[in-house]
């Protein structure tokens, strides 16, 4: 297939638009060009727990779960996708915590400690019950696989900061439910597509597809790259400059330094044992320190899914394996805030934490609960956001959300904003209309923000 | 920069005088009620009701008229303190002539939209009746309320007392000062029809130009006279290796032998290069490059996520579109034979692959226990997506846009969205045998017993102690049957059949789930208000879209419809569909269509660079009976084709991106041709056509990168770091980008360190203990040139710079280089 580079049709992107690069330079083009205002984050860490963590068991207490445990009351709204059974209470305590006296649960005492820099969002709403649509919507706004990922459109905006990285890593131990389509580009330039990161193991060379050359070392590597350039340029010779030639030209020497920089920037073991120490022990300690590491170094987007699968999807066993799960993110997210925040990164780092959706407050087969798209909550923190908050509330009983409800898409919005985008410009021409990561929905709700 | 202002503005003035009349329709009083902005989605309604105003219709609307008390001075004074002061508050930031986007077409702010006009679902207040009113079911979150309103959370109970008792008492409402004019959109079809990607083609007189010995084919003149007028004139002849490496790949995909081009070189015949063209035409690898054109535009995959129904062997598709290619099936038929064989009487069982270009659509998980609200939305959803692919491959048009809106550039209304949506509402994704009915039956029955006999199997093994015995008897049993019965593993095609998809209610609520029920016979669609298939409106019978239809234009009834869209595609629309497509072969040709925007050819799609030379290819493409591959051969024997693309002087300032083709563009080889042209020129591509796919990642896979498994969900990251586009969606043109990632790819990953090996080793094999002789052939291998002085000197100092000597390690590590380089990649 033979095509010509540098013509995009559709491109009118910020970054792409104001720096009238070629769409190779667009893809690696420095900060902030495409900022539609003021920034107040430069980066995203998207902390993912797929499968749905419960909302009532950590971030928004329900005492009258208990008052009505195993009842569904009169007049009660509790109809679910799916059959459950009766109100199941949360056996787990909250305390009020911080200055702000934001209310926590006991399963995340050291997360708790942090809660004046997190904004809970308890009001969040989705469109769908099933994991696959729920997963594609809160990564690019619709329940479809055909639309660009949300750390795309980030890309796609503003550029990265590092051209020797990618400028948005997806780092799971394990694979995601649905998979690559959950960090697509689609109709965006490839260029701005999820690079994909299995850090069950953290050897550098094995997290990065062909960091390293199985056969010669780096002088021979150094001489192989002296006579491309060389060869290159003799070919160069008599024609006239092509913006496409040389970019390939110079993509190769940073391929060549992106071998050691990204060595370095995936190197958990550069850290002092202090800090390894801090972020604890297992996979989401790593993903976290990783994601650290990584927006340091400017890297744009940064999701760190919790686990392979769908670990946080408790139809059954609920009360057994949410301890278990907690314990995994307690420790390595109130690290990762400390050392953010040490580092004078907090603040125009913004943190996300939440899954697709939330859990139903009703029972599953008396010991499970089933998926809630009605009501969940998330949190922000960092970023421009106001700490020591929440916003929005559910019902009595935290199925639905009742009271300044916030959608996915507004969610987006307020994201997008925090970045210096506005979600009704930021557009891209595409099957003949202008596409948004917020369709035609989305508010930013202005509420959380410093 | 220039002209792609110049564009803008071209459109933008005529989206402004655009199909949508501007003549206001004046709000007029008809029996008593108003037809005003919410006519604006129903024009064809208001065009029916002015036939038959007199008759049935009168009857249905006057239950509409609304009676309201005139507004006492007291009335508007206690609406304008307590009521009026609560829609602000909570509703004018999306329902008011000041929002930003006004929500569900409803505006809350005059008495005229609020009454007469009423949203997209109506009137939404009945005075005098809150339980009937839909603003009072909306705010109060009624379970069975449509909507809940305002979405941001249910307003305080007194507020819901207030407006209820607004309602109750009649709901006064100020009358509006200034009465407008309603504005309302209708399409003017005439005007609409004489848009220049829809009027009929005509061949054109040739251009007069000066330099009248340059043009080689019909095409060149209007090449030539383009450039005259921008006084540009044409590059050279590119010399004759760089010419038939060119062509070779763009023919084949595959980079010439070294043998080829040197017997090219040295032909001194005349009709040296024609034969070339005629050759390369001829070869079967003509249709495995071309195929992957279309299969871009017809999100070809192989496989789709485990839990989505697999409908037959993807590849019969892949292997029928090769074949159509090198066959030269005529276009307008190989559109008939995709959308409906199984309609055409003159195509049998074995043609049923072609079908793969709608049965190998995508589908969405549907949880069946879940309500057949959400279901629904996921069934639309996927006939948008049968929608978009039609309309945007077979005629440039986005008729997909106007799902929940009449679209908003295009004369594409509503309607014409939900004629089609019914024809692929009307048709089921299937498995289709190869072999004729009769004698599949058997088949079938002896696959319907195995199934029965393996659900048995299944429930045996999970007993406890194993029942052994049973189990051999029962694999005995399925193994009599499969052998007992002829052509069991008959082979069966991602296909289609005549059935409707109804979404129905298990039970008597929402939450006892949905069954999908599949009826024969085809169905007409409602009309979906905001594209949302819980909100029905009138019934659209399925037909053509109204804007490429003529007077004699009738709804679909044969069946689903689909034999007759592929045929009005390629009649009605046939110039439409012409051009489409010639500029796609033009497209892959030159690295830009004559329309920039492939697969937008409405009003917000770009304007062709050269009219009547689009217009001349499409007519005498539909002259020369679809022929593709007679267009392929006009546009590579061209002058145009054959200029070199190196130029400089002031032509070069006056068009710096060639639009006016005044030289060839340089191309970058896609990633099917850069790994082809690998195994081709290490020796190791097994060349065989068709057939299942196989890994990318197996390094031992030496077929052709078409043959490479495409799998929706999980695919080759090979493929996507190198712009392969996205398989789950129609792919109008690809993008070329240049990442640090495919730099890494190209240093350190195996494909290119095995083919260096393997391209080092044959070196060595044709010229041992000969550094020189080896550059010279890796050189004519690769870049169908000799190397210059030069490129030995450094290729001999690279060789032997460590230890004086040439090594098997040096050599690899030189052909690594070469294979890496850009001159192998960039096709001059």
């Amino acid at each position: 297939m033979l095509h010509q580079l540098g013509t995009v049709p559709g491109m009118i992107g910020a970054a792409s638009l104001l720096s009238q690069q070629s769409l190779s330079e667009a893809a690696t083009s420095s900060a902030n060009l495409g900022c539609h205002f003021p920034a107040k984050a430069k980066r995203v860490i998207h902390l993912f727990m797929n499968g749905g963590p419960f909302q009532g068991d950590l971030f928004d207490p329900k005492p009258a779960l208990l008052k009505y445990a195993g009842q569904r009351p009169d007049g009660a709204d509790l109809v679910t996708e799916r059959p459950t059974g009766g109100l199941l209470p949360s056996p787990f305590k909250f305390s009020p915590c911080g200055e702000s006296g934001v209310p926590v649960s006991e399963l995340l005492p050291q997360l708790s400690q942090h809660i004046d820099d997190i904004c809970v969002l308890r009001s969040m709403h989705a469109d769908n019950p099933n994991h696959g649509p729920a997963l594609l919507q809160m990564n690019n706004g619709t329940i479809l696989p055909t639309r660009p990922s949300m750390g795309a459109w980030f890309l796609y905006g503003l550029g990265t900061e590092n051209k020797n990285l990618p400028g948005y890593v997806v780092l799971c131990p394990g694979r995601p439910v649905r998979f690559s389509i959950l960090w697509n580009s689609s109709f965006l330039p490839s260029a701005h597509q999820g690079t994909y990161i299995n850090h069950s193991s953290i050897e550098p060379s094995k997290m990065i597809p062909h960091l390293r050359n199985t056969k010669w070392d780096k002088e021979t590597q150094r001489r192989q790259l002296d006579l491309l350039q060389q060869l290159d340029s003799q070919v160069q010779q008599g024609n006239a400059r092509d913006s496409a030639f040389d970019a390939r030209i110079q993509s190769m020497e940073t391929a060549f330094r992106m071998q050691f920089q990204a060595s370095d920037a995936f190197d958990l073991n550069r850290e002092s044992k202090q800090t390894r120490t801090d972020y604890g022990e297992g996979h989401f300690s790593n993903g976290c320190l990783l994601a650290r590491r990584l927006v340091e170094r400017g890297v744009r987007f940064v999701q760190v899914y919790y686990g392979n699968g769908q670990p946080w999807d408790t139809h059954s066993g609920h009360d057994e394996k949410v301890p278990k799960l907690c314990k995994d993110i307690d420790q390595p997210i109130a690290a990762l805030l400390a050392d953010l925040k040490q580092r004078g990164l907090l603040e125009d780092t913004l943190i996300v934490w939440g899954g697709e959706f939330g859990r139903t407050p009703t029972s599953e087969n008396g010991n499970g609960r089933d998926h809630n798209h009605h009501g969940f909550t998330m949190w922000m923190a960092g970023g421009g956001v106001k700490g020591g908050m929440t916003y929005g509330e559910t019902d009595d009983f935290g199925f639905k959300a009742v009271h300044n409800k916030m959608h996915v898409h507004d969610l987006h919005a307020t994201m997008l904003h925090l970045m210096g985008l506005d979600h009704e410009r930021l557009t891209f021409k595409h099957a003949g209309r202008d596409y948004r990561l917020t369709d035609v929905h989305g508010r930013v709700v202005k509420e959380v923000i410093a | 920069m220039n002209v792609a202002e110049n564009t803008f503005s071209r459109y933008r003035l005529e989206i402004e005088q655009g199909f949508w009349g501007r003549d206001a329709i004046l709000c007029k009083q008809v029996f008593g009620f108003y037809i005003g902005n919410s006519m604006r989605f129903d024009f064809n309604k208001l065009f029916l009701m002015t036939l038959s105003i007199f008759s049935s219709c009168a009857f249905g609307w006057a239950e509409e008229e609304v009676e309201r008390p005139a507004a006492s001075a007291e009335s508007i004074e206690y609406f304008e303190k307590k009521v009026r002061p609560l829609l602000v508050k909570h509703c004018y930031s999306c329902h008011s002539s000041e929002a930003k986007t006004v929500h569900g077409g409803l505006k809350l702010d005059t008495a005229h939209d609020f009454f007469e006009v009423g949203g997209d679902s109506g009137a939404v207040v009945i005075p005098g009746n809150p339980e009937e009113s839909l603003l009072i079911a909306a705010i109060r979150y009624d379970d069975d309320a449509d909507t809940e309103m305002p979405p941001k959370g249910k307003i305080s109970d007194t507020e819901i007392a207030e407006l209820t008792a607004w309602v109750k008492r009649g709901a006064p409402f100020p009358p509006d000062e200034n009465p407008v004019a309603r504005e309302s959109k209708e399409i003017d079809f005439a005007a609409a029809k004489k848009f220049w990607s829809f009027v009929p083609v005509k061949k054109q007189a040739d251009p007069a130009v000066e330099h009248s010995k340059w043009p080689q084919q019909r095409l060149d003149h209007f090449v030539l006279a383009a450039m005259e007028r921008e006084q540009l004139s044409p590059a050279p002849e590119a010399d004759r290796a760089t010419l038939l490496r060119r062509l070779a790949y763009d023919l084949t995909g595959l980079p010439p032998t070294p043998d080829e081009v040197e017997a090219f070189v040295n032909d001194a015949s005349p009709n040296a290069y024609e034969k070339q063209v005629d050759q390369l035409l001829q070869s079967s690898q003509f249709g495995e490059r071309w195929a992957r054109v279309w299969l871009d535009l017809a999100r070809y995959t192989d496989r789709t996520a485990s839990w989505l129904d697999s409908k037959g062997q993807a590849h019969l598709y892949r292997d029928w579109v090769v074949q159509a290619m090198n066959d030269d099936v005529p276009y307008d038929e190989f559109i008939h034979r995709q959308l409906a064989t199984d309609l055409m009487p003159e195509t049998g069982p074995e043609d049923s692959p072609a079908l793969g270009f709608i049965g190998l659509s995508p589908t969405y998980w549907k949880e069946l226990k879940l309500p057949s609200e959400i279901i629904k939305v996921i069934v639309a959803d996927e006939w948008e997506e049968r929608v978009d692919v039609v309309s945007r491959t077979f005629l440039g048009l986005t008729v997909a846009c106007a799902r929940c809106h009449d679209h908003k550039f295009d004369p594409v209304t509503m309607q014409d969205y939900y004629a089609l949506a019914g024809v692929f509402a009307s048709s089921r994704l299937t498995g289709r045998p190869l072999i004729d009915e009769e004698e599949f039956e058997p088949v079938r029955k002896a696959r319907a017993e195995v199934k029965k006999l393996q659900d048995q199997l299944a429930n045996l093994k999970k007993k406890k102690p194993l029942p052994k015995e049973e189990i051999a008897e029962l694999n005995t049993k399925i193994k009599e049957v499969k052998e007992s019965t002829p052509l069991y593993d008959s082979p069966m095609a991602a296909g289609l059949i005549e059935e409707a998809l109804y979404i129905e209610r298990k039970g008597k609520t929402a939450q006892e789930g949905t069954n999908l029920v599949y009826k024969a016979g085809s169905q007409d669609l409602n009309l979906f208000i905001r594209g949302n298939p819980n909100r029905l409106g009138d019934v659209v019978p399925r037909r053509f879209l109204q804007v490429l239809s003529n007077e004699t234009s009738q709804p679909f009834r044969n069946g689903s419809g689909r034999l007759e869209l592929a045929q009005s595609i390629t009649n009605d629309a046939a110039p439409l569909a012409a051009r489409v497509m010639v500029n796609r072969i033009w497209l892959s040709y030159f690295g830009r269509g004559l329309v920039e925007t492939p697969s937008n050819f409405g009003i917000s799609g770009e304007r062709p660079s050269h009219p009547k030379l689009l217009d001349d290819l499409a007519a005498r493409f539909i002259e020369n009976g679809w022929s593709l591959k007679t267009l392929h051969r006009e546009i590579v024997l061209s002058a145009t084709y054959r200029q070199s693309s190196k130029k400089d002087g002031p032509d070069l300032q006056r068009d710096p991106d060639n639009l006016w083709l005044s030289r060839m563009n340089r191309k970058r080889l896609g990633v099917e041709a850069w790994r082809d042209a690998m195994l081709a020129v290490s020796g190791e591509l097994d060349s065989t056509i068709g057939g299942p796919s196989l890994a990318l990642t197996d390094d031992a896979n030496h077929r052709r990168t078409l043959y490479g498994t495409i799998h929706r969900r999980d695919m080759s990251t090979m493929l996507l770091m190198h712009d392969f586009p996205d398989p789950t969606a129609h792919n109008a043109q690809r993008l070329s980008t240049t990442t640090a990632l495919q730099g890494l790819y190209a240093l350190n990953g195996p494909l290119l360190l095995n083919r260096a090996e393997a391209l080092a080793k044959r070196l060595a094999t044709e010229f041992p203990d000969e550094d020189e002789k080896r550059i010279q052939q890796a050189y004519k291998l690769l870049f169908s040139r000799p190397p210059t002085p030069r490129e030995i000197e450094i290729g001999l100092a690279f060789l032997t710079g460590i230890s004086d000597k040439s090594s098997p390690e040096t050599w690899a590590q030189y052909t690594h280089v070469l294979l890496a380089s850009n001159e192998f990649l960039f096709i001059n």
